[in-house]
């Protein structure tokens, strides 16, 4: 089986229909769905959270056999994901897609529990604290993409768990929990 | 014999058709009992054979698919009742019946890939997989008794034989002949294209699109307009090999 790194692609990445979108709308339907699963399930692994429409990226491509999405293929598939929420635009071209192989609710529920893990439950932590500080290694949270986890404690700030605040010593914000 | 005139003469000769009647009713009830009792022992000693082999029937497909040939000669059909006798006896039935249902699933399962056309070769190797925990192996011969057994579902399933191969077909669309001399060209390397059909079968531009498009609408193939020299292949999932390795635990 091919791979990409310690990744396996699965068969299909080898069949070269599978880099043309097809017209009839079951097997495209199917054909979607594979590339959907393929897409969130690399970068879950990878830790990857943006991919670029114009930019290399390792799946949009197989020099195995000589085929590469075209870039409809390519917004075909990421739209299918945004359409379920595993996926933003970045941009209103479409250049630049967010992928949420946790839904943003998913990323928050991890905080919190995050933060009842490390007894933070009215402490104060700072943005780039929960994504790199000593306590998220070797968890998810370590190295998130900083839209995501914005996003996710916006999410919980709106629930009341926490409050962000602007720093006065350090440029970072800082988050104030009350879970 | 001179046919004599008069009442004694009518009697006489309706005596002697009745006589003649016994005597043919009795011969051929001779040999009717006698061919019974030949049949009687026949099936005694085919019971005989299955008891004494029957661990060779249920584990080796070779000698499983003799017995059965053997038994179609004189009309036994092992798989005719479960409750009969040989299912009894063998258990044969239940093993044809769970391999119908496995059968059943791989196709469902794959049918979103190939549209509901698979290579025999390919399910087998599916259903071992499936089957990897259970004793007995499973061959080819075994696959096409379990489908004979469920056409009567009336579900549509069906083996065809293009060129070459066997497929299985799971749905109930009928393939025309225009089809499966497509499907059978492409067998070579799992594509064609429609410059390929016009030249290798001699059609008409019109005939070979037309049947390209409805292999596509119904799923059989797939277009791929990726390749360098530009033309349109269609690749057939149910003749090419990678397809084997389709994920069917999803």
């Amino acid at each position: 089986m091919q791979k990409l790194g310690d990744f396996k692609l699965p068969p299909f990445f080898n069949y070269p229909p599978y880099f043309t979108l097809q017209p009839v709308r079951d097997t495209r339907e199917k054909q979607i769905q594979l590339w959907k699963e393929l897409i969130l399930d690399y970068c879950k692994t990878q830790k990857i959270f943006i991919i670029g429409l114009e930019e290399e990226f390792p799946l949009f491509a197989n020099p195995v056999i000589e085929r590469s999405l075209t870039h409809e293929a390519r917004e075909t598939f990421l739209s299918a994901l945004v359409s379920e929420g595993r996926a933003e635009w970045l941009d209103k071209g479409r250049r630049k897609c967010l992928i949420l192989w946790h839904r943003i609710q998913d990323w928050a529920d991890i905080i919190v529990n995050f933060v009842k893990d490390n007894a933070f439950e009215d402490g104060v932590l700072t943005v780039e604290e929960i994504r790199s500080g000593i306590e998220s290694r070797g968890t998810e949270l370590y190295g998130l993409d900083r839209i995501i986890l914005m996003r996710a404690l916006k999410l919980l700030e709106h629930k009341g768990k926490l409050a962000i605040f602007k720093g006065t010593s350090t440029d970072d914000e800082g988050v104030k929990f009350s879970i | 014999m001179r046919r004599r005139a008069g009442i004694g003469g009518l009697q006489t000769a309706a005596a002697a058709r009745d006589q003649y009647r016994l005597l043919g009713e009795n011969v051929a009830k001779i040999k009717t009992d006698l061919m019974k009792e030949q049949l009687a022992t026949f099936r005694s000693q085919l019971e005989d054979f299955a008891r004494k082999h029957k661990n060779d029937i249920r584990k080796n497909p070779a000698f499983r698919s003799q017995f059965h040939e053997m038994c179609a000669k004189v009309g036994v059909d092992p798989l005719a009742s479960n409750k009969g006798f040989w299912a009894e006896l063998l258990g044969i039935g239940d093993f044809y019946y769970e391999l119908g249902v496995q059968i059943v699933e791989i196709c469902l399962e794959t049918r979103s890939h190939n549209g509901g056309l698979i290579n025999l070769q390919e399910l087998c190797t599916l259903l071992r997989q499936k089957r990897k925990t259970s004793r007995e192996a499973v061959s080819e011969d075994d696959c096409l008794r379990a489908i004979s057994k469920l056409k009567v579902l009336g579900s549509g399933f069906e083996v065809i034989s293009v060129g070459k191969k066997k497929l299985v077909r799971s749905v109930p669309t009928e393939l025309n002949k225009d089809h499966n001399e497509i499907i059978e060209l492409a067998q070579g390397q799992g594509f064609v294209t429609v410059d390929e059909v016009e030249r290798r079968l001699s059609w008409t531009s019109g005939r070979a699109i037309d049947a390209l498009d409805i292999l596509l609408d119904e799923g059989f193939a797939m277009i791929d307009d990726g390749h360098k020299d530009g033309k349109r292949r269609y690749w057939f999932p149910c003749v090419s090999s990678i397809a084997s390795t389709v994920n069917t635990d999803a």
